[in-house]
């Protein structure tokens, strides 16, 4: 299954750019997959198979829409398929040396909305659900549905193309590469235990590290996609310290830092270092930094909380938002005291985060902190009630005992 | 597939004498660029159509029109000409569109062409 996966996006993009439309594309590629279950076959070349079964499928897909075409048509025979054939699979040029990371830089189309090309870029290359796309944008799965559906009737109709763009028109599809791929982490890192659909065994932390550490190579002169390469390598370099034995997850405070990969941490330093002489700073760099701020506390056992809180008013300024807010609040609390943070936090209740579960969390940790253990308690149930992936479920549900035992 | 490459600027950059020396080497520009897309059979049609002043727009509310003196669009750009073109795919139609000249400030709308089935 795993070669399915890699065979996905080329087969996708080649799909894509045969029938010129999206759904077409993936439909296909499902009905091309099935088939190669149902026949048993081992072919060499899997995304070359994939998109020559596919190409029929999808054809016998339109057929079967039309409502005219007999079915003997479709049921062509599979193992049939000849060498010769293979060669009708789309040769890019290799200007961008990775099928998943050109198909990137396909969906993230300028003319496209730029949430609707991140979100696109989600379902199509890493093949998140729907549902899971929409939470990462802090919206509907009704709106999101409706957002991709959009943008793939605007591919179709508007004959948006399937080729790689030359380099010069890279740097306005960049912003939307970026977040697409920020966005991926986000999901890939929330869930600590691995255990959700779409990122069983932390593929997705995988592949998210190894594309944005290839965009490194491919834009050095872009500062931005140098910070979003060192915020997920950072990230990664904590990824031992995050669950315990039990399963639990452990909060970047109390990890122990002996378990964090120093290589990956001076890698990102690295990149951090190469993306100030741009002297062009931005969110990602940000991010990137109050991050490297937290992996110091490995050489020197303490945190800087002053210079997080500074870097988070910054991004503040780049890239405000309620979860950006409630980060800079716990900061805060780290410099001036939990009152202050707990101050912060009511001032941002009215923001929509009532049903984010970070920020149930952070008020929890603040109340506790205060002594003010039985609003933690109630804190604790509305996260507990907000759906937590395995390990943070387990992690939670330790501290409300304690709580409770304490209470 | 066709589109149309719909080109609205704000005409006030071609008033008076330097405007209108502008205005001579922008027309230079469009008759090259229809040279261009006709050697690469990409030229349908297109027009420039005369100042917003001569326009006269009919608007209707709940199906019942009125007239009225002016373009539809109160901006400070106004629609000023457009081209027709043949292009395979969006991006190719958005290649030409950008060979457009705009000095000033504007806009180019490019938009597909419906296609009737046949």
């Amino acid at each position: 299954m795993a070669d399915l996966m890699d065979a996905r996006p080329r087969a996708i993009a080649a799909l894509a750019a045969h029938f010129g439309d999206l759904d077409t594309a993936e439909e296909a590629f499902a009905d091309a997959c099935l088939a190669l279950t149902e026949s048993g076959t081992a072919p060499q070349n899997m995304a070359a198979w994939l998109v020559t079964v596919g190409k029929r499928k999808g054809v016998d897909r339109i057929r079967q829409q039309g409502a005219r075409q007999r079915a003997d048509d479709g049921a062509m025979e599979i193992a049939q398929i000849k060498e010769g054939e293979m060669d009708n699979v789309i040769q890019l040029p290799e200007a961008i040396p990775d099928e998943r990371l050109r198909l990137l830089f396909i969906c993230c189309h300028p003319a496209l909305a730029l949430e609707a090309r991140a979100a696109m870029a989600l379902k199509v290359i890493c093949g998140l659900p729907v549902p899971a796309i929409a939470e990462l944008f802090l919206t509907s799965e009704a709106t999101m549905f409706a957002r991709i559906t959009r943008a793939k009737a605007k591919i179709a109709d508007a004959r948006v193309s399937f080729e790689l763009p030359p380099r010069r028109d890279w740097p306005e599809r960049i912003e939307a590469v970026l977040l697409a791929l920020e966005l991926a982490y986000t999901s890939a890192y929330a869930d600590a235990g691995k255990s959700r659909p779409g990122n069983e065994g932390g593929e997705l932390a995988d592949e998210v590290e190894r594309l944005t550490t290839m965009l490194t190579e491919l834009l050095p002169e872009e500062p931005e996609a140098l910070g979003l390469a060192a915020l997920v390598t950072l990230a990664r370099s904590r990824e031992a310290a995050r669950v315990d034995g039990e399963g639990a997850m452990v909060p970047l405070s109390q990890q122990d830092t002996a378990l964090w990969d120093k290589a990956r941490i001076e890698r990102a330093g690295a990149w951090l270092d190469q993306a100030g002489e741009a002297a062009r700073p931005g969110p990602y760099q940000v991010m990137a930094a109050i991050q490297l701020t937290h992996a110091r506390r490995a050489y020197d056992g303490r945190v800087d909380w002053h210079a997080i809180l500074v870097l988070y008013d910054a991004l503040m300024a780049l890239r405000p938002g309620a979860i950006v807010a409630l980060n800079r609040a716990m900061a805060l609390a780290e410099v001036h005291g939990a009152e202050a943070g707990l101050e912060e936090l009511g001032a941002l209740e009215a923001k929509g985060l009532e049903n984010a579960r970070p920020y149930h969390v952070a008020r929890a940790r603040l109340l506790d902190r205060s002594g003010e253990g039985a609003t933690a308690l109630a804190a604790l149930d509305e996260a507990l009630g907000l759906d937590p992936a395995s390990a943070e479920r387990i992690y939670l549900e330790n501290w409300r005992k304690r709580l409770a035992m304490g209470g | 597939m066709q589109y149309t490459l719909l080109i609205s600027e704000n005409e006030s950059i071609y008033e008076g004498e330097e405007g209108g020396k502008l205005l001579e080497e922008v027309v230079g520009k469009h008759m090259a660029l229809v040279e261009e897309m006709t050697a690469a059979n990409a030229y349908v049609g297109g027009n420039r159509l005369l100042g917003a002043g001569a326009a006269t727009t009919i608007k209707y509310k709940a199906g019942k029109g009125t007239l009225h003196d002016g373009p539809f669009a109160e901006t400070h750009e106004e629609l000023g000409g457009y081209y027709v073109i043949e292009a395979e795919t969006l991006d190719k139609a958005l290649e030409w569109a950008r060979k457009i000249p705009v000095p000033g400030d504007g806009a180019v709308e490019v938009r597909p062409i419906w296609q009737y089935e046949e």
